[in-house]
């Protein structure tokens, strides 16, 4: 229980920390801490694998993946700068929001019973161990024989992606003109302005 | 054998709407062939009427007809076609005369731009015109009903670049409707009473209604007569309707189309016969269609509307003989007067062609010599609707004069013996006017020869229009009556007993008939009458009473009565109710679009955050549902 | 088992909302999408949970698969935001408004 609490009040803190920073960089490292934390707590949970699995593409790819774009944007053109706001009032509408759905969560999960029928043939043990729920074996087998199809599919979507980063980012200088983004924009809040 | 005919009856039906679809989709392209084609088509169509009648009644021996169903509508209510004697007697004037009126047309038309339009309009024509007479239910007739007057609309106003045969054209379309509504009242009515609207079923039980509703059932199909047949008061689209090219006139405004009421209630026969009041009610509007259409054709000056008065004369004569049970001489007289009178109008159209579309009788004069055929040919028709004996009209006319008589009519009978010699001095007023006298003509240079499909029709019409009548000598034991027997024995009217005997009838008709001759003869065509006749024409047609002149005011009456009121309703709908309601909703609703996608715009404004926050909206109005209504307890 | 399964739930839920609120009041796009990684995670916390609590690994595999398309989504978001940041010298998801209706 003391765990729970702890990992948390972690959880919670970095998450809200990781929104609310200026910087990016920030973000990722509250983002980092809160994988962390999320990976011990699925350890609680006798999840070992997807606990490794967390470390290991979250905290180790995508996260690095983050910071690589960041650093990229950044070299060269000077701080990474965010234009004018033009949502400003949807900053407290989402707060409110989100704590409204929140609080419906919560509440409906207060008056919720939950009475689970654990699966019959299957020991809890200690991390590590072989053959327990949710260790390395356990996974294993279920993953490689009644649910070797979505695994395949999964494949496929990793291929996918890797196609379409690559059709994205190496295509657009040759095939697809400039988007001109900024001149438009700017036109835009123009007009904006005139109607004001 | 049955069955071959009955196949046969389908072909019959069908030939002649494969034919309007041929000259219609392939128009352009056949031009003048479409002429050949078609006339083909219903000559065709004649060859097998004809088979059907001599086989058929080898067959079946007398008592024949059959059925032959098409399609089950909904079940227990099957459509189908018949032939008995009775629309065996119309298919062949429709496919047989039909045919020669087609073979003129080739010549009459020649050089038209739109002949395979023209084409493909008489073709339809005869398929409407068949489906009316072949129906073996009220449906079926009411679409030929309907069809005939689409097609006949379509021939008015075929010269579509004259805004007369326009206006004619829609004018007659809409006293057709008028009357189509009539019939489908009445339809309804039978159908809500006896469940069928098949003829057998209907008439098996006809005898039984209560009299007030047979009367209401009669009322609302005379309607439909009256406005196909052009009776007063809806007969005024008639001779407007003259504004079609002359071949339209002599098929469908002389020899089928209008005697399509005379069909229907000949058909209903059962159900008149059960029924005084209607018979009443017919025979008086028949005789006064048939007395006004004489008036009328007095005054006339176009010599196709002396025939079109002349048309509805005759026509109020058969509707008359089959509204007081006379159904032999009304059938026979539409028979004879099927021929004679497609005579006379292509006859007339010899002439109209020949001068040039001229059609002013004025303008005419001395033709006898320069148009011999065209002389004889109006010369038969003229004797044979005046009835003068050995002609086909002396047998059929005396036939409905003498049938007033019979079935205790005497008034009628007067009014058709006074009908009689007014007839026979229009006509033989058109005869002296046209054919003799001084020529008149204006267009000396620029005749058009007839060319010979014009003129063998004209010669071939001649024959049935002497003899057509020969069939109805001897009353009620001629031929005539005994073919016609299964379809009238069992509506056969009670008959009176008549101080006359059918010669003495003649011998008066014939008098009467002399007399008009005699007027005709001695205002038009003596030696005195034709000196300087040009000036006597116009004289006289200056001293013609605004009251003869503007056709007894019917149309003005209909105008003041029913045109100006409905264009006065018209004009408030329109000014009023249309812009507030009808408007009013359609401009509501396209608004109500507008603001809808103005507001709706406003959200596609491309921010993802935008779409985001409208996104989680959704989601917790989903949430709350769920945690509110219990999707989970 | 002694903390009660609802409270691990509880916990997914505020992370969710937390990284819903990011979404919507965020406009730098890096931040947007550590928010979706944020609200992935809250997600697979809960199959992780319920998967505990049924001893059924199903979810374990539900999470996995989770995991990968979560890589992906983050590889190709990431690619477009280099694109994006090429032709703008700032990024900023409001700007790139191109399908405004």
């Amino acid at each position: 229980m003391i765990t729970f609490a702890t990992l948390s009040i972690i959880l919670v803190a970095s998450a809200v920390f990781a929104i609310a920073a200026k910087s990016p960089v920030h973000s990722v490292v509250g983002l980092l801490v809160n994988f962390m934390a999320l990976a011990v707590l699925y350890l609680s949970l006798s999840a070992e694998f997807i606990a490794f699995i967390q470390i290991l593409v979250y905290s180790g790819a995508i996260l690095i993946l983050f910071v690589f774009v960041i650093a990229l944007l950044s070299s060269g053109i000077g701080p990474f700068n965010v234009g004018p706001d033009r949502l400003p009032k949807l900053l407290i509408p989402g707060t409110i929001l989100s704590a409204l759905a929140l609080g419906l969560v919560i509440r409906m999960l207060a008056n919720t019973s939950f009475t689970p029928e654990p699966r019959i043939g299957i020991a809890l043990g200690p991390i590590g161990a072989a053959n327990v729920f949710g260790s390395i074996g356990d996974f294993g087998r279920a993953l490689f024989t009644l649910n070797l199809l979505p695994f395949e599919v999964t494949a496929f979507i990793l291929l996918v992606a890797v196609i379409g980063v690559v059709l994205v980012t190496a295509g657009e200088s040759h095939a697809m003109p400039p988007m001109k983004i900024h001149r438009k924009a700017r036109k835009r809040e123009a007009i904006v302005k005139e109607h004001h | 054998m049955n069955g071959y005919a009955a196949q046969a009856l389908d072909v019959i039906w069908l030939l002649p709407l494969l034919g309007a679809l041929i000259a219609w989709t392939f128009g352009p392209r056949l031009r003048a062939a479409a002429g050949g084609i078609c006339s083909a088509v219903v000559g065709l169509a004649f060859a097998g009427t004809l088979a059907e009648l001599v086989f058929v009644s080898r067959w079946t021996g007398m008592h024949w007809g059959f059925h032959q169903s098409l399609v089950t509508w909904v079940p227990g209510f099957t459509l189908g076609l018949q032939l008995d004697p009775l629309s065996l007697i119309w298919s062949l004037i429709i496919t047989g005369v039909g045919f020669l009126i087609h073979v003129y047309s080739i010549g009459y038309l020649a050089g038209d731009r739109s002949i395979a339009r023209f084409f493909a309009y008489m073709n339809f024509f005869v398929f409407a015109m068949l489906t009316l007479v072949l129906s073996d239910n009220f449906v079926g007739l009411l679409v030929g009903w309907g069809l005939v007057g689409l097609a006949s609309y379509f021939l008015i106003g075929y010269y579509i670049d004259r805004p007369s045969a326009v206006a004619a054209a829609r004018k007659a379309f809409v006293i057709n409707v008028f009357g189509d509504v009539g019939m489908m009242f009445a339809i309804v009515v039978v159908f809500a009473l006896f469940g069928s609207v098949s003829y057998t079923d209907v008439f098996a039980v006809a005898h039984d209604l209560p009299s007030p509703v047979l009367a209401l059932i009669c009322l609302g199909l005379f309607t439909a007569c009256a406005a196909k047949s052009a009776q007063v008061p809806l007969h005024t689209w008639l001779p407007d309707a003259m504004e079609g090219p002359t071949p339209v006139s002599a098929l469908i405004h002389a020899a089928t189309m209008v005697t399509a009421g005379v069909y229907l209630i000949a058909r209903c026969a059962p159900l008149w016969s059960s029924s005084p009041e209607a018979q009443e009610l017919v025979g008086v509007v028949g005789a006064i269609t048939a007395l006004c259409g004489a008036l009328l054709g007095i005054v006339q000056w176009d010599i196709k509307r002396i025939l079109a008065y002349s048309t509805m004369s005759q026509i109020g004569y058969m509707i008359m003989a089959v509204g007081v049970g006379a159904y032999d001489a009304g059938v026979l007289h539409f028979f004879t007067h099927a021929f004679f009178k497609a005579l006379l109008f292509l006859a007339a159209g010899l002439i109209i062609h020949e001068l040039a579309n001229e059609q002013d009788i004025r303008k005419m004069g001395g033709l006898r010599k320069r148009m011999p055929l065209a002389f004889w040919a109006i010369t038969s028709g003229v004797l044979a609707i005046c009835g003068i004996p050995l002609f086909s009209g002396f047998y059929s006319k005396d036939a409905v004069i003498y049938g007033m008589l019979l079935h205790g009519h005497p008034i009628l009978f007067a009014i058709g013996v006074l009908t009689a010699g007014l007839t026979a001095f229009y006509m033989f007023r058109m005869w002296f006017i046209v054919f003799f006298g001084s020529d008149r003509t204006e267009h000396g240079e620029e005749t058009h020869a007839s060319s010979w499909t014009m003129r063998i029709p004209v010669a071939l019409l001649i024959g049935p229009t002497v003899v057509a009548g020969y069939l109805g000598i001897a009353g009620s034991a001629s031929p005539w009556s005994r073919f016609l027997a299964p379809v009238f024995d069992g509506a056969r009217p009670f008959e009176v007993s008549t101080p006359l005997n059918e010669t003495a009838v003649s011998s008066l008709v014939l008098i009467f008939v002399a007399c008009g001759i005699l007027a005709a003869y001695l205002r038009y065509g003596s030696a005195r009458a034709t000196s300087r006749d040009t000036l006597r024409l116009m004289r006289e047609a200056e001293g013609i009473p605004l009251f003869f002149r503007r056709a007894f005011y019917v149309d003005d009456f209909i105008r003041v009565l029913i045109v100006r009121p409905a264009q006065i309703f018209g004009a408030f709908l329109s000014r009023f109710i249309d812009p507030r309601f009808i408007d009013g909703l359609v401009h509501d609703v396209a608004w109500f679009a507008g603001v809808l996608g103005f507001e709706v715009r406003a959200m596609q404004n491309g921010q993802v955050r935008g779409y985001a926050f409208t996104l989680a909206v959704g989601v917790v109005a989903f949430i709350a549902y769920f945690t509110s209504l219990g999707g989970v307890r | 088992m002694i903390v009660p399964p609802l409270y691990y739930i509880a916990l997914s839920a505020v992370l969710f909302f937390i990284g819903i609120a990011g979404v919507l009041t965020r406009r730098n796009p890096l931040i947007m999408l550590m928010a979706i990684e944020l609200m992935f995670n809250a997600a697979n916390l809960a199959l992780i949970t319920f998967s505990r609590v049924w001893l059924n690994n199903v979810g374990h595999i539900f999470a996995f698969l989770v995991v990968t398309v979560a890589a992906a989504e983050a590889a190709i978001a990431l690619a477009i935001v280099v694109v994006v940041f090429r032709q703008a010298p700032n990024v900023d998801v409001d700007q790139i408004a191109e399908l405004k209706g």
